[in-house]
């Protein structure tokens, strides 16, 4: 029996479409947008001016403050512009924009010896390579890997339990060295925490080639899990792979846990390895309405309609256009948003799928979200409290605790739109 | 590309299960067929009558609360039709049917739409409106002499009268071989024409996921085991009165019943002893409407008091006030 976690549940995972196409380069695009601020914490402030040239691989953000995260242009180019633009949660960020030239010069990077760094020069480095978890969350890899406690487990997170998305899952078996290698220098920076891979069912061929390749390497493991959403959220996937529960409203470390998305391990191969700043990613170009579905290796900043056109288009009957995963992700009103550290999926959905509310009915208190809530909160009750504009008791039956996971609107046979009463209570 | 886009503002999540409240509606209503065919077999056009009675009373009730409250009518939602045909099946095919429709209307009209409407009811609506011909039976012998040159009949309820399987029992009388009892018997109510065929259709809600085996089983076992001790019979007990449509159909109601798993064996615990009680002890008849509904008023201190832990929360607090009656949501909506 394959592990996992309570409740939760399975979901359609469509991931047929992309997950046997092995990762194309897309094209190099005209422009970069590349947002100054990719992850949780203290705004970066701009390093660069319009009119200046920069060249691929350069700092163009950074800050002080110790939770932040630099950004880098992938492309060289001269800066056309800085100023608020759109991005993918619908926001406006300070954004630079770069008219990038037609003819690169590759940057060129020297490999070193990785058992010479010290624990504090392989941080530093994961720091100056602007790495934040690429799993969607954002948050600044080199704080996460210096806990304030011992660590017993480092956990790569390689469920992606989102359906549709499979950029890790092509990621685990075309790039399985480099991201083993990054775990390994994770493991030693943590004080040499057992390394365990948590990866769904669903990717058998991921979970046999990583297999192999551990088959010598003694304190990894693989760990397969159950297919069931959201086995790779955080405090789930530590209990699917660990049996630790995480108490609430306290972070992995509290039980000497850290994971880490296996995108952003491979990328922390690159940073140490070659002193590589993270300016590219997998996107997963997937959904009915995508021309040509696939896993596209995109450089940070690319606008969404460069991938789209780069790829025949979407079919004329789709009704929204999803960034990030289906659960979770950010549907898109325009095409202008860029593509960003955090975002692994591009999806182009059509009327039959999308979840769509606009006359719900009452909770007909059937408990179906109830049952299935990954949290063991009643999502019943914040609705219909966030509803009432009753915040007390809304927070009462849990609504500060939910994580967003979108189980509860996904089944509810009354439609209501429950995640967005917990976004009112929470904002309330 | 990119200019003939209509692109949807939408937060997520973006997919969704497909359940609706109305395929839910259906499928209950599907579930019954079985039972209203056998008992069109043994009391021929007075059942789809008395069904026909029931729904159109629903439907018209529902408009006309939710038309005076200020509401647009959700005849959609499939629940009025649900009410109407469970409320028919409770009563005997002799019934007349204004009382059936008389028991619609204070089900749908009081018990549903009154009371806040789907979802806000607090007691299961058509026991609600079957409950309450029963104890406003005095009253509503006035009715009975009004309509009287209305009535209408069919051919097929001459064997009504027959008694129910449940007061020959209490009488002593010999009971009817259980094999034929538990395929088809006349006597009582519609719905009891047939025990395999509620079992049937409640087999095919629980397929359906519609309903969990928690609160049937438990309400069944009590009953069973109750009357058992009680030195009666407890597969006549478990097969007549209504008991099967109460356990699959009644008090598994999703609005009227505890919210999580533990909840709902607590209640079908309780009404399984209610049962008993009144069946051992009180009228023979009628235990199992009263049960439910007595344990109806009773969901929201069970939600209360079975409130489970949040994940990684270390002991589970309880919650002083819940859920709110309809008076409040009657002003929005
Ligand atoms: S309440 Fe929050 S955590 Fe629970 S199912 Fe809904 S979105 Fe997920
Ligand atoms: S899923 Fe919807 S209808 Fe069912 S209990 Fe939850 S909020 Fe109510």
């Amino acid at each position: 029996m394959a592990k996992t976690f309570e409740r939760g549940m399975d979901i359609p995972h469509y991931k047929e479409q992309t997950e046997h196409l092995p990762v194309q380069e897309l094209p190099q695009p005209t422009e970069l947008i590349i947002p100054l601020k990719q992850h949780i914490g203290a705004p970066n402030r701009r390093l660069v001016s319009v009119g200046e040239r920069v060249k691929a691989g350069q700092k163009i953000g950074d800050s002080d403050a110790a939770i932040s995260a630099p950004v880098h242009t992938g492309l060289s180019g001269t800066v056309r512009e800085i100023g608020s633009r759109i991005t993918m949660t619908g926001q406006l960020e300070d954004c630079v924009v770069i008219d990038v030239d037609p003819e690169q010069e590759p940057a060129s990077y020297t490999a070193d010896d990785v058992s010479q760094l010290s624990t504090e020069e392989i941080r530093r480095r994961i720091r100056e390579a602007g790495i934040v978890g690429m799993g969607g969350a954002g948050f600044p890899t080199h704080v996460k890997v210096n806990p304030p406690t011992t660590i017993d487990y480092l956990i790569l997170n390689g469920c992606e339990c989102e359906p549709f998305l499979t950029c890790d899952h092509r990621l685990m078996l075309e790039e399985a060295e480099e991201m083993i290698a990054g775990a390994r220098i994770l493991s030693k920076v943590l004080g040499g925490a057992k390394v365990i891979f948590g990866i769904e069912e669903n990717k058998m061929d991921a979970i046999e080639v990583i297999k192999k390749k551990l088959a010598k390497e003694p304190g990894m493991e693989v760990v397969p899990l159950k297919v069931k959403y959201p086995q790779g959220a955080e405090k789930q996937l530590i209990y699917a792979a660990t049996g630790r529960v995480v108490p609430l409203g306290k972070l992995p470390a509290e039980v000497n846990v850290v994971v880490q998305n296996v995108a952003t391990v491979k990328a922390v191969w690159d940073a140490v390895k070659y002193r590589r700043p993270l300016t590219e990613r997998i996107v997963t170009l997937t959904g009915p309405g995508a021309v040509q579905p696939g896993n596209y290796r995109v450089v940070i900043g690319t606008p969404l309609s460069h991938l789209l056109n780069c790829t025949g288009g979407i079919r004329s009957d789709v009704v929204r256009i999803v960034m990030g995963g289906p659960m979770t992700g950010f549907a898109q009103t325009t095409l202008d948003a860029p593509l960003v550290k955090g975002c692994g999926g591009v999806l182009a959905l059509t009327s039959d799928l999308v979840r769509s509310s606009p006359e719900y009915l009452a909770c007909v208190r059937c408990g179906k979200c109830v049952d299935h809530c990954p949290m063991g909160l009643y999502p019943n009750y914040i609705g219909m409290y966030g509803e009432l504009g009753r915040y007390n008791l809304a927070k009462e039956w849990g609504a500060l605790d939910c994580f967003e996971c979108g189980i509860c609107a996904y089944v509810c046979p009354s439609h209501r739109p429950i995640v967005d009463f917990v976004r009112h209570v929470k904002r309330a | 590309m990119g200019t003939d886009l209509n692109l949807q503002a939408a937060s997520s999540p973006h997919l969704h299960a497909g359940d609706q409240v109305s395929t839910a509606m259906r499928d209950v209503t599907i579930a019954l067929l079985p039972v209203t065919l056998v008992a069109c077999y043994f009391f021929k056009f007075n059942v789809p009558f008395l069904i026909m009675v029931c729904v159109l009373t629903a439907m018209f009730t529902e408009v006309l609360f939710r038309r005076a409250m200020g509401k647009k009518p959700q005849l959609h939602d499939g629940s009025a039709i649900l009410t109407g045909v469970l409320v028919a099946l409770s009563f005997s095919a002799a019934t007349p049917w204004w009382l059936a429709s008389a028991a619609t209307f204070i089900a749908v009209g009081f018990a549903k739409e009154y009371l806040g409407g789907l979802g806000w009811n607090r007691f299961n609506p058509a026991l609600f409106g079957r409950v309450s011909v029963i104890l406003f039976a005095p009253w509503l012998v006035y009715l009975n002499n009004e309509f009287f040159y209305w009535r209408v009949s069919f051919p097929g309820i001459d064997t009504v009268t027959q008694a129910t399987p449940l007061t020959m029992l209490q009488m002593g009388l010999p009971l009817p071989n259980m094999g034929t009892f538990f395929i088809a018997t006349q006597g009582g109510g519609i719905a009891e024409s047939s025990a395999l065929a509620l079992i049937l259709g409640g087999l095919y809600l629980l397929y359906k996921k519609h309903i969990t085996w928690h609160i049937p089983v438990s309400m069944l076992a009590t009953v069973f085991i109750g009357t058992a001790l009680l030195g009666q019979h407890p597969v006549y007990h478990l097969l007549s009165g209504g008991l099967l449509l109460g356990a699959f159909y009644m008090a598994t109601d999703w609005v009227t019943s505890p919210i999580t798993k533990k909840g709902q064996i607590i209640f079908g615990v309780c009404i399984g002893i209610i049962v008993v009680v009144f069946r051992v002890l009180l009228a023979p008849t009628e235990g199992v409407a009263f049960a439910i509904l007595i344990m109806n008023a009773f969901v929201p201190l069970i939600d209360r008091l079975t409130r489970r832990k949040k994940f990684g929360e270390e002991k589970a607090q309880l919650i002083k006030q819940t859920v709110s009656t309809g008076a409040n949501v009657a002003v929005k909506s």
